[in-house]
């Protein structure tokens, strides 16, 4: 009530002030007049009871003056004196406020730059209808189990997707890959997106016999389909199969990621019983029913998973999906990217605190030779307070001032941060720079002015009056706020070695990641995929000579030395995985068969890559006819299986097949998932097959999306030439994509450290350079403050070498302090960064060492200058200076 | 008559809000009432009033109007707010104790000492 009513009292004296004026007036004219009234009525003249009504008032402008001053009128008008007292005392200082503001927006500009990622990726609603209620179950089910999920499920509407699929378009130039999502029906309608063009699937679009229909992005309607709204309707063709496009999703519909070009219903045929119980295990969105909650939900498909287990045709293994649960869609989405965020956010919050005690000392600098100013103006009758307020509007100018430059380089950042990060960082696209961001940079800039002009206000506002006024100009007094500027300094080394220490741990260990083994050569290896319609491939032996035949034309091209095709290249970021049946080696009941990374892989494909051989012999050209049935193991697949023995000889089998297949070598191991782990966590060994019709896929398919791999010399665009001419030649439907280096495949592999790295690494340049400057600021006030003092000492005798002494001792008192505090402090927090760092500790000693004499360096170069200037005093002119 | 005492520091806050409880008033009617209540035995400064009057409204213990005088004139009538009624009971309290107080210790004779 209070604060309703003084927020309109503070309307109505400022806005609406010539009202308010004009309603005093009124009140007060009323008040004499009846005042004036009253005396005649007792027998006084008109003019007579008027002027006495006016002498007992009092003085009127007074009176309206204080009537201001108790609607809070003054509060207003002493704020805009302030800003312009401010202002010109800025412009007064343009070195000062050029460093100041500069300073600042960097710091401000960092901040702003990731909040908007933080922002775009973390805290923005998901582009849906009623996000809030947008789940997503953290489990992944088959075709099978999601159908029994969605006929029973109380609490949620529910839909799943599988990210992962390709589909060749064809028939309209050039054959296409395309990268789609196979969806269930509901996936539109739960997530609560329209189409742009059209309509979304039906309930019951994903049955077999009715699911022929295909939505398309938004940008691929553009690119490939003219942006013509006629393609409804139309029929396209994708993987040899001919689908009607009925709809359009718009361009902020990035689901299930941006690189979603079409959306395919689901084909759910419980007949297929090994691709309906065994197929794709498909994560599964949800949204709320009306009146049910999150926690409701996740007591639901806990009971659910519970039953599900039992729908299957085989036992599944207990723990699957045991630690099954709900949560929010949008952390749901971002879990991965979330802590790495944090890490940025932390760091350029260093930064920005960094910048306010650069600024903060610099303030204080300045607010000594402002003593004498702020001494007359408490003697002149200002409060504290009012000194106070004074000091802190000029600071939060500056900090605005500076938050507006920040904005500019926040926008210029973001460009940079969205480019660094790796393209497949979810809702990537979402981050920009907005209303939202914009406030959180106001807020950002005002409290920063605040917090760095706190200390310098509150220190000169303090000020001993008499003691200032009667010093000479620039008196001894030194020690007035040194000490605080002694403290901000080695707060500000210790900000920045923490930094310093990140980036260099994330520097070793990208070192360390780089220097990984990999297994294999990429020097000299190109790769291309080369990827038949799957209907071309239902005949596996039509699949087979096609690869056989393009290899052999490949190999006859100048500059290709050797070819060979495999199906999951390493680090390419595919799985292929295979349970398999080793003989003598009864699966205990209740568990599952091994699972293995299988490679299918045709003779020259060692040789290409230059993967040794370890054991026995690789593939040969008459393995190629798939009989006898032949494997390589890895040597830690050896070891794990076949421990204490060779595995050479030994017998294998596919689940579901009824050859077994003798086991004829080792190969060495290669990284094929990423460079820390040969293969993931869940997969037990890797095996290797030759290219053959009995070389299949779960599903009983051979593997029709091969990579083509070549020692050659020639370059990407060549490459793609020659492989699309010689493609055209065998089956024009075939598309060749990803035609690159395997280098650049294996640094892909590796762009989330890499662009962690660069960050981190920019950042601590940021706060050394801040560092450096501040810490430079301090030495060189010191020393022109100690100018005499210096001067004195000269004159008596000392030596320069004791002048040098004076003001490096200073500079080392700050270093070792600072970097002590920031090593003990990097210890403390250094294992947030553990997720993120590969063979280092987060407490590696040789990191902590290098960083402290880098620290140490930077600020004996701070100390550099103010050193020789101190060293060059003249005795004469010092003692002469005042 | 008395010879008028001058107001104490702060009470005039505490006389508006009771003038005004007992029913809305213009500014010189508030003088008016203060000053017949108190059978003229307090000096106001007539332009003293007003600062404390938007004052008091600032901090929402009183609002006003535009309404008509009795001599047809438009003037300004502040009344009492429930946040100000409580104003007033807290103050009229806080006076009573402190007027028992000090007169408690006016009236201690040496012997009691």
């Amino acid at each position: 009530m209070t604060l309703w009513s003084r927020l309109r009292s503070w309307w109505n004296a400022t806005v609406r002030r010539s009202r308010m004026e004009s309603e005093m007036d009124a009140e007060l004219r009323f008040h004499i007049e009846s005042l004036a009234e009253d005396l005649m009525s007792g027998g006084m003249s008109r003019p007579e009871a008027q002027r006495r009504a006016r002498i007992q008032f009092g003085g009127i402008e007074r009176v309206k003056e204080e009537g201001r001053e108790a609607r809070g009128v003054n509060f207003f008008e002493t704020f805009l004196q302030d800003v312009h007292f401010g202002l010109r005392m800025l412009c007064k200082n343009p070195g000062f406020t050029v460093v100041a503001v500069l300073t600042l927006a960097l710091g401000i500009g960092a901040n702003t730059a990731i909040f908007s990622l933080v922002d775009g990726i973390l805290l923005r609603p998901l582009p849906f209808a009623a996000p809030q209620n947008l789940v997503s179950i953290t489990g992944t089910f088959p075709k099978g189990g999601f159908v029994a999920m969605r006929e029973q499920m109380q609490s949620l509407d529910v839909a799943s997707y599988f990210e992962g699929h390709e589909f060749n378009l064809t028939g309209r130039g050039d054959p296409l890959r395309l990268s789609g999502a196979v969806v269930s029906a509901e996936f539109f309608s739960v997530l609560g997106a329209r189409p742009e063009l059209g309509h979304a699937f039906y309930p019951g679009d994903d049955d077999a016999g009715r699911d022929n229909y295909v939505i398309l992005s938004h940008s691929l309607w553009q690119q490939h389909f003219g942006a013509n709204p006629s393609i409804l309707g139309q029929s396209i063709v994708l993987e040899g199969i001919s689908r009607q496009v009925i709809g359009v999703m718009p361009p902020e519909f990035l689901f299930p990621s941006a690189k979603t070009q079409v959306w395919l219903s689901l084909h759910d045929d419980p007949r297929d019983t090994v691709a309906y119980w065994a197929g794709d295990f498909m994560p599964v969105i949800g949204r709320l029913r009306p009146g049910s909650t999150l926690p409701l939900a996740r007591a639901e498909i806990r009971m659910f998973q519970s039953r599900v287990s039992k729908l299957f045709p085989w036992p599944m293994p207990a723990d699957w999906n045991a630690d099954i649960s709900v949560v929010e869609l949008r952390n749901g989405m971002v879990a991965d990217v979330r802590s790495r965020l944090f890490l940025l956010l932390g760091a350029v919050g260093l930064i920005l605190l960094i910048a306010c005690v650069n600024v903060a000392n610099l303030a204080l600098s300045r607010a000594a030779t402002r003593e004498k100013e702020i001494a007359v103006r408490t003697a002149m009758g200002a409060e504290r307070t009012r000194v106070i307020r004074q000091l802190l509007t000029e600071s939060v100018l500056l900090a605005l001032l500076g938050g507006l430059l920040g904005i500019i380089l926040a926008t210029e950042g973001l460009h940079l941060l969205k480019a660094a990060l790796p393209a497949d960082t979810p809702r990537l696209a979402d981050a920009h720079i907005d209303w939202r961001v914009l406030s959180f940079t106001g807020g950002l800039a005002i409290l920063t002015g605040l917090l760095f002009g706190l200390a310098p206000a509150l220190q000169s506002s303090r000020a001993a009056l008499s003691q200032s006024l009667n010093a000479a100009t620039r008196g001894a007094s030194v020690s007035i706020s040194h000490r605080l500027r002694s403290a901000l300094a080695i707060a500000e080394v210790a900000f920045a070695v923490l930094l310093v220490i990140a980036a260099g741990l994330l520097i070793r260990s990208f070192v360390a990641l780089s220097r990984v083994d990999p297994g294999f050569r990429a020097e000299r290896v190109l790769t291309a995929r080369v990827t038949p319609n799957q209907e071309f491939c239902g005949d596996p032996a039509r699949c087979v000579s096609f690869y056989r035949e393009l290899l052999s034309r490949m190999q006859a091209v100048p500059g290709v030395s050797s070819a060979a095709v495999v199906n999951t290249l390493p680090l390419g970021g595919r799985v292929a995985k295979r349970s398999l049946e080793i003989e003598n080696e009864a699966v205990p009941p209740g568990e599952a068969m091994p699972l293995f990374w299988m490679d299918v892989v045709t003779p020259d494909y060692l040789r290409v890559m230059k993967i040794p051989v370890v054991a026995g012999r690789g593939f040969t050209s008459a393995d190629e006819s798939g009989n006898p049935p032949v494997a390589l193991v890895t040597s830690s697949t050896s070891r794990r299986f076949w421990p204490g023995r060779s595995p050479v000889g030994s017998h294998v089998r596919l689940s579901g097949d009824k050859d077994w297949r003798t086991v004829v070598g080792i190969v060495s191991d290669v990284r094929a998932y990423d460079l820390q782990k040969n293969v993931p966590d869940w997969i037990n060994g890797t095996i290797y097959f030759p290219y053959a019709t009995n070389a299949t896929l779960e599903g009983g398919r051979v593997p029709s999306d091969m990579t083509v791999v070549l020692q050659s010399s020639l370059d990407e665009s060549q490459l793609h030439n020659v492989l699309r001419s010689t493609i055209s030649g065998l089956n024009p439907e075939v598309p060749a994509s990803e035609v690159k280096p395997m280098r650049a495949v294996v640094s892909e592999s590796v762009s989330t450290p890499a662009s962690t790295t660069v960050l981190f690494v920019a950042f601590a340049a940021l706060a050394l350079v801040l560092g450096l400057t501040g810490i430079y600021g301090v030495l060189s006030f010191l020393v022109s403050r100690r100018t005499k003092e210096i001067g004195i000492r000269l004159a008596l005798g000392a030596q320069r070498r004791d002048v040098l002494w004076l003001v490096m001792k200073e500079g080392a008192r700050f270093s070792l302090i600072g970097i002590s505090l920031g090593l003990a402090g990097a210890l403390g927090i250094s294992r947030l960064l553990a997720g993120e760092l590969y063979g280092v500790s987060p407490a590696d000693p040789a990191t902590f060492l290098a960083a402290a004499s880098l620290m140490t360096a930077v600020t004996l170069l701070a100390c550099y200058i103010p050193t020789r200037r101190a060293m060059r005093v003249d005795p004469l002119l010092a003692l002469r200076h005042e | 008559m008395d010879k008028q005492l001058d107001l104490l520091q702060g009470t005039l806050d505490m006389l508006i809000l009771k003038a005004v409880s007992l029913g809305p008033l213009h500014g010189y009617g508030i003088l008016l009432r203060i000053q017949q209540i108190s059978k003229d035995r307090l000096e106001i400064q007539q332009g003293s009033l007003y600062p404390a009057l938007y004052r008091l409204e600032h901090q929402g213990w009183i609002a006003s109007e535009w309404g008509e005088s009795e001599n047809n004139r438009k003037a300004k009538y502040y009344r009492l707010t429930a946040a100000g009624k409580r104003r007033l009971l807290a103050e009229a309290d806080n006076w009573n104790r402190m007027a028992d107080v000090i007169a408690g210790i006016l009236g201690t004779k040496p012997e009691e000492v």
